[in-house]
């Protein structure tokens, strides 16, 4: 099968779902992935979920839902990858998962209310995400995705969502 | 018609007659109970050193990569690294050094495949003419067939769909999701369905990359069943070849044949004309072809 029909079966999908820490771009993670299961093994979280049918080419391959369970940065996943599909990174602030993005709509804090769940959740605590003047949260580039915000924002459905680095912004 | 060990004991004339033992069978059985309850408790055990499924073990420092699996992944991502010689190299060895032990000895589906087995009607579990002759073909093309869609997909199919995969990574991800992980469970179903239903063990003979792999790695030294033509007293159709799980006779090895080193040929041969050996058994067999044929 040649590449633009690969392409194409790709574009049937769903967009890509967030990966565990140190993870390759799209197209070679799904080829170098042989679904062990390790990394779902050694989370101590149990935050990484093989991905379903939905995820069409990734269609095994770990995922996180911030949601359910966000990535807590314990950097356990990426060194038991046996095809480097997870580049070895040890440092939290590695990680490139996404980044983070404010539903205005949704925020409580754009809505005059006093909350800041999502800056008492980030593990990067003063980096990822800051406080604009009128105390609204806003996310930084040294944000790494995690989800945690995402999981503990008390607006409905998070109003604070992880996008996935493999998605186009 | 019937054949009992006791029955031919009676029959083979030279080396002494002994009924079957389950020498090997008892080991074999323990070792496959063994590794399947090893795999089922790991995820429990929470260990961050020992990880791992049956295609991908870390062991401390050591990391042990299936061959198909791992050239699938290469084939996928069109690349090359240390991880897939070192990985890998082990593994061929094994099966380099003792034959397809993978299949028969170490592989929680084949267990799964073989108990299944037992379910099947008498009727559909006795081979006719040589089975392995057209499985041969089969095998090869679906080996090459999955390399071929690995390639061209950029899609890792031989890890994907490895039975031996399947069936080591369900309790991880269970444990992980909390529940059945859909995709793991109706593919592991979807292969033993057909385990179940089609040709007796067509997965584990013919349309498994790993298996496919490991019987390409056997080498004319690689341990097999080894046949004394001098101590065999026995008919035309013998024990041994009513035993074997492939439908090979162990009195005419060939190297592709498909068998697994199981040994439950030797197990059963009742004058000892059977034994184990890393050397091609020699000289014509009952007139009709040398022992091994490459």
């Amino acid at each position: 099968m040649n590449g633009s029909a690969a392409a194409f079966l790709r574009r049937l999908v769903a967009p890509p779902p967030l990966r565990p820490p140190g993870a390759l771009d799209e197209r070679a993670f799904d080829a170098l992935c042989i679904r062990c299961g390790r990394c779902i093994e050694v989370c101590p979280h149990r935050a990484l979920l093989p991905a379903g049918v939905g995820a069409g080419y990734g269609l095994g391959t770990p995922m996180i839902e911030p949601r359910r369970e966000p990535c807590w940065l314990c950097m356990k996943c990426p060194p038991v990858c046996p095809t480097g599909a997870l580049r070895p990174v040890h440092e939290p602030r590695d990680a490139a998962m996404g980044r983070a993005r404010v539903v205005e709509a949704g925020c409580y804090a754009f809505q005059g209310v006093l909350c800041r769940t999502c800056l008492d959740a980030c593990p990067l605590q003063g980096e990822a995400i800051r406080q604009d003047t009128e105390l609204r949260p806003a996310v930084t580039e040294r944000c790494v995705g995690c989800g945690l915000c995402e999981r503990r924002c008390p607006a409905p459905g998070s109003a604070i969502r992880v996008v996935p680095r493999g998605h186009r912004a | 018609m019937s054949l009992h060990a006791g029955d031919l004991a009676t029959v083979g004339k030279p080396g002494p007659c002994r009924t079957a033992s389950r020498r090997f069978g008892r080991w074999r059985r323990a070792t496959q109970i063994a590794i399947l309850l090893f795999y089922v408790a790991l995820p429990f055990a929470g260990a961050t050193s020992v990880t791992g499924t049956l295609v991908a073990l870390k062991l401390g420092p050591v990391d042990l990569l299936e061959p198909a699996a791992a050239l699938s992944a290469a084939f996928a991502a069109r690349t090359v690294g240390w991880w897939l010689l070192l990985g890998v190299a082990p593994v061929a060895l094994l099966a380099a050094a003792l034959g397809p032990v993978y299949c028969s000895w170490l592989c929680s589906f084949g267990l799964l495949s073989e108990t299944l087995d037992r379910l099947r009607p008498r009727r559909s579990r006795r081979w006719s003419g040589q089975p392995w002759v057209g499985v041969r073909r089969v095998r090869l093309s679906a080996l090459a067939a999955f390399f071929a869609l690995s390639l061209g997909l950029g899609l890792p199919l031989a890890a994907l769909l490895a039975p031996p995969r399947l069936a080591t990574a369900l309790p991880i991800e269970a444990l992980a999701s909390s529940g059945l992980p859909i995709v793991t469970v109706s593919l592991l179903a979807a292969v033993l369905a057909i385990e179940l239903l089609g040709p007796r063990r067509l997965v584990c003979r013919a349309l498994c990359p790993v298996g496919a792999l490991a019987n390409l790695l056997r080498t004319p030294f690689s341990l097999r069943p080894r046949f004394d033509e001098q101590r065999c007293g026995c008919p035309d159709i013998a024990p041994c070849l009513q035993d074997c799980p492939w439908g090979i006779d162990p009195r005419e090895m060939r190297l592709h044949d498909g068998c697994t080193t199981c040994l439950a040929c030797v197990d059963r041969c009742p004058s000892g004309a059977l034994s184990t050996s890393r050397r091609p058994s020699r000289g014509p067999i009952r007139g009709r072809s040398p022992g091994l044929h490459l």
